[in-house]
């Protein structure tokens, strides 16, 4: 336990100092607010929670995931990650403090957002709890992308074309009924008709995005004991 | 304290390390000599776990918490400074963390604590390499190359830091290519040649045997004597 904190303190640290990083968990919920107290407070068509949706949708999709991935190839490919482990940090000490990490500092986001929304009692709960869902579905994607990824820069140029898949296909998919039937699988999806709709059906969206995390469990696992963290 | 027996390294085609054989006592400096592409890291890499030999037997006398390591890739983290870097090694380590200022202190960077890393000069950070290396005390200690690319000045204070870790009872194992450096520094030398350990031994004993005594002990000569090659 020692240990996993040692790594959440020094991730909390780094991100504070990593304009990057930090810039996706700022950039997001400022847009969400911007936009919904000029566009939708001065219009009678616009839903109230459309850009809080799309924001959500994108940070939870986009940022995450690309944010993870980089935070990982990074340390490997700097080979701090070699000198954590010499001391006896094991790698999944290392990975569950990076991604603690990130889920505490996307959950904070994730109340932002729901203060913007002006969300209360049920309304809230379904979405944080969507939210931390999805964050974590998506840390374990980007934690896959970071393990493969043989430098920062592989781990940026693949995280991102995946990431625009998951953090855009909701917002497509209300342009396009084909597009919404196959980005209905997707968490991002699911996460994008909840926060819309809070009586949306709860429990289906619910089951997807744990059959989603469970995918993505497994794509981690596999890369993980195929790669290990040891390329570092 | 430290045993290679018969170690066998290949990469690929290429063999690195054909058989090497030597020990290094408890308490000694030694030195691990030889020209660039050698196979000194690979040694390293080896004797700390993060490479598997092809054969041949390794052994040292302390459990990884009680090693310390300094490498070329000093694997820091560039936007923490100097304090926030080794806290979290102090953590790690359960040490206090006052313990860090004074770490810094024995290798004069006390006035650079709040600076970050990317921010040093090559000997700074060096220096606090040196200092994550030796932060928790260990019984053994691996640097290499610990003064290379360093200003006379800033290569003595290491040096005279090696000569008190010694005093205090650390066993120190350094590679180097520079010859006056080790017969300086170290009790004990091994020259590696071609994926062999040529000699072996006090460096003034050593220089004895091949009849390079002039005013000082020129294990350089007695180098390029035993293989003909210049040292880079
Ligand atoms: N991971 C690796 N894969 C393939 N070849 C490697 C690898 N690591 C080292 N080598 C090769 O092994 C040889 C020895 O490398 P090593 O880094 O141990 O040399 P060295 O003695 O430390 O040199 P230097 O003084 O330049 O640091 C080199 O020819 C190098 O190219
Ligand atoms: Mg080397």
């Amino acid at each position: 336990m020692r240990n996993v904190k040692a790594i959440f303190i020094k991730q909390a640290k780094d991100m504070i100092k990593n304009p990057m990083v930090l810039i996706q968990f700022i950039i997001y919920p400022v847009v969400a607010l911007v936009m919904t107290e000029l566009v939708v407070k001065s219009s009678e068509y616009i839903p109230a929670n459309m850009f809080i949706t799309m924001m959500a949708g994108i940070f939870v999709g986009m940022a995450l995931v690309t944010s993870t991935a980089a935070v990982i190839a990074e340390d490997m490919e700097r080979k701090s990650l070699r000198f954590l482990i010499m001391a006896g940090v094991k790698p999944h000490e290392y990975l569950a403090g990076i991604g603690g990490f990130l889920l505490c500092a996307g959950a904070v986001v994730s109340v932002v957002f729901g203060l913007i929304g002006n969300f209360t009692g049920m309304e809230f709960a379904k979405f944080l709890t969507v939210m931390i869902m999805t964050i974590a579905a998506s840390i374990m994607l980007g934690a896959t992308i970071g393990i493969l990824a043989k430098n920062q820069q592989a781990a940026t140029a693949i995280s991102m074309p995946v990431a625009m898949i998951f953090g855009f296909a909701p917002m497509i998919a209300s342009f396009n009924r084909t597009v919404e039937k196959v980005a209905d699988i997707l968490y991002t999806q699911q996460l994008n008709v909840i926060v819309n709709d809070f009586s949306a059906n709860f429990a289906k969206a619910i089951l997807v995005i744990v059959v989603n995390m469970t995918v993505l469990l497994i794509f981690f696992v596999i890369a993980y004991k195929k790669k290990g963290l040891k390329s570092g | 304290m430290i045993k290679l027996n018969n170690i066998v390294k290949h990469f690929g085609e290429q063999v690195v390390l054909s058989d090497v054989t030597f020990e290094v006592k408890e308490r000694e400096i030694f030195g691990l000599l030889g020209p660039s592409g050698a196979g000194k890291t690979t040694i390293i890499n080896i004797l700390t776990h993060q490479l598997e030999a092809d054969s041949g037997i390794h052994e040292i006398g302390a459990t990884s918490f009680e090693t310390g390591l300094m490498l070329d890739e000093d694997g820091l983290y560039v936007r923490l400074n100097c304090i926030e870097n080794l806290n979290i090694f102090a953590d790690i380590y359960g040490i206090p963390r006052k313990k860090t200022l004074e770490t810094l202190k024995s290798v004069g960077l006390e006035n650079a604590a709040k600076k970050s890393v990317g921010k040093l000069s090559r000997g700074m950070r060096q220096r606090l390499a040196l200092a994550r290396a030796i932060l928790h005390e260990p019984k053994v200690l691996f640097l290499d190359e610990p003064s290379s690319g360093l200003d006379p000045e800033t290569a003595r204070g290491i040096h005279k830091l090696i000569f008190n870790l010694r005093d205090k009872g650390a066993t120190v194992f350094l590679t180097t290519h520079n010859m006056e450096e080790a017969v300086k520094l170290c009790n004990c030398v091994a020259l590696l040649h071609k994926g062999v350990i040529i000699e072996q031994g006090a460096p003034g004993e050593i220089c004895e045997r091949h009849n390079a005594v002039k005013t000082v002990p020129d294990l350089e000569s007695v180098f390029i004597k035993l293989t003909g090659a210049e040292l880079v």
